[in-house]
């Protein structure tokens, strides 16, 4: 009688299939990623809106659901052009390292007189302050007015968006407006997720 | 195929007991190079924002240039007024002044989403059908939407959402409420705490 033996090699899937699969996936994510930035969370509201927000020569001023305003350009160089004209409005001098770690940061959300301190940190430090927002106030002439004007000097090819969380207060909305308003600024997006327009309704 | 199948000869393979040379095996086992690309996979998706956010433009009216034409003052039964309230709620005075002696029986109440869009187009077609078009050509219905300090950002976006699904071309975003508005609105606009 011949010996029962056990099998001697456990039964073998071909796994190559499966790497093409996993591979031809990543390729796919890493090729559309677009990273989420980590600075200020935001749930924005949804609309029917169709239009896209623009991909490049945009300022983003958030509002978090606290009312906290934080402010954010897309080009690195514009941000840095940005920090020198605030600066000379201001009368402030920043060094080339801080204009450089300024450049790196996506949005900010510190009074005038903390960015200098702020920039001036360990990297690993400056994740960690609690930023309290650039001040805003319903007269339109608060700091934020000053960054927006500096950006558009930067770069007057801004276009600007607003973002504002689900939560946050009317009454912060309007101190942004009022400021936007104040540089004569009218026209402006708000940035919404994407939601299905209602049955029956007809884009046109 | 990458995978070269081992230990050749189908058939007498098992139980001939045979003492054979080893053969080097050419198989390379893809496991933890699957199990890698699972694991990027994994980080990139969760990584990246898929939905890319859409934009709404809001174009608010100029405040430094000076009124020349001075406009004709709305009719009140013409209007939809939106009162944004606190918890999402709206209220609304449909067609009537806040100054207007009933304006506090007629006050109603209703939410955001399907409700007010129900409120909106009733009025927008009770309104359209009582009032001619004016000379340009425009419907007579007009909204005029009043936030309120308790309400928030997201229900403003609505509203103006509700107004491209309604097709309301003609509306008005006002942030200050008149005396007799207040009145009317009482304790629903003040601040709870």
């Amino acid at each position: 009688m011949a010996k029962v033996r056990p099998k001697k090699h456990a039964p073998h899937t071909d796994m190559t299939a499966m790497t093409d699969v996993a591979f031809l996936l990543l390729t796919f994510f890493i090729m559309t990623a677009t990273f989420k930035s980590n600075d200020a969370e935001i749930t924005t509201p949804t609309s029917i809106s169709q239009i896209k927000v623009p991909d490049d020569k945009i300022m983003v001023i958030s509002i978090d659901k606290a009312g906290k305003v934080f402010f954010g350009v897309d080009a690195q160089p514009t941000r840095a052009a940005m920090l020198d004209n605030i600066g000379q409005a201001k009368g402030i001098t920043f060094t080339d390292a801080e204009k450089a770690k300024f450049a790196l940061q996506s949005s900010f959300g510190l009074p005038l007189n903390q960015l200098k301190p702020w920039l001036n940190m360990p990297k690993e430090q400056m994740s960690q302050v609690k930023q309290p927002g650039i001040p805003v106030d319903s007269t339109g002439a608060s700091e934020l007015a000053d960054w927006v004007y500096a950006a558009r000097k930067a770069d007057s090819q801004l276009r600007i968006a607003l973002k504002g969380d689900n939560l946050s207060k009317f009454p912060a909305f309007k101190d942004v407006l009022a400021n936007l308003q104040s540089q004569n600024i009218n026209k402006f997006n708000l940035i919404t997720g994407s939601e299905q327009a209602p049955a029956g309704y007809t884009n046109d | 195929m990458a995978a070269i199948e081992e230990s050749g000869g189908g058939g007498h393979g098992k139980g001939d007991g045979k003492v054979r040379g080893k053969k080097m095996s050419t198989r390379v086992d893809m496991t933890p190079m699957v199990d890698l690309g699972f694991l990027l996979i994994t980080f990139f998706m969760l990584a990246t924002t898929m939905s890319k956010p859409t934009s709404m433009s809001l174009a608010v009216p100029d405040k430094t240039e000076d009124q020349e034409k001075p406009t004709e003052p709305l009719k009140a039964s013409k209007v939809l007024t939106l009162f944004m309230g606190d918890n999402d709620d709206v209220y609304y005075l449909d067609g009537i002044a806040a100054d207007d002696d009933k304006a506090k029986t007629e006050l109603k109440t209703t939410r955001y989403g399907h409700d007010l869009r129900t409120v909106i187009f009733a009025s927008q077609k009770r309104i359209n059908a009582a009032n001619p078009k004016d000379k340009d050509g425009n419907e007579a219905f007009v909204v005029v939407i009043k936030p309120t300090e308790v309400s928030t950002y997201k229900n403003m976006v609505d509203v103006l959402d509700e107004m491209a699904i309604t097709k309301t071309k003609r509306y008005a975003l006002v942030d200050n409420l008149t005396d007799s508005e207040k009145e009317v609105l009482g304790d629903k606009i003040k601040p709870k705490n």
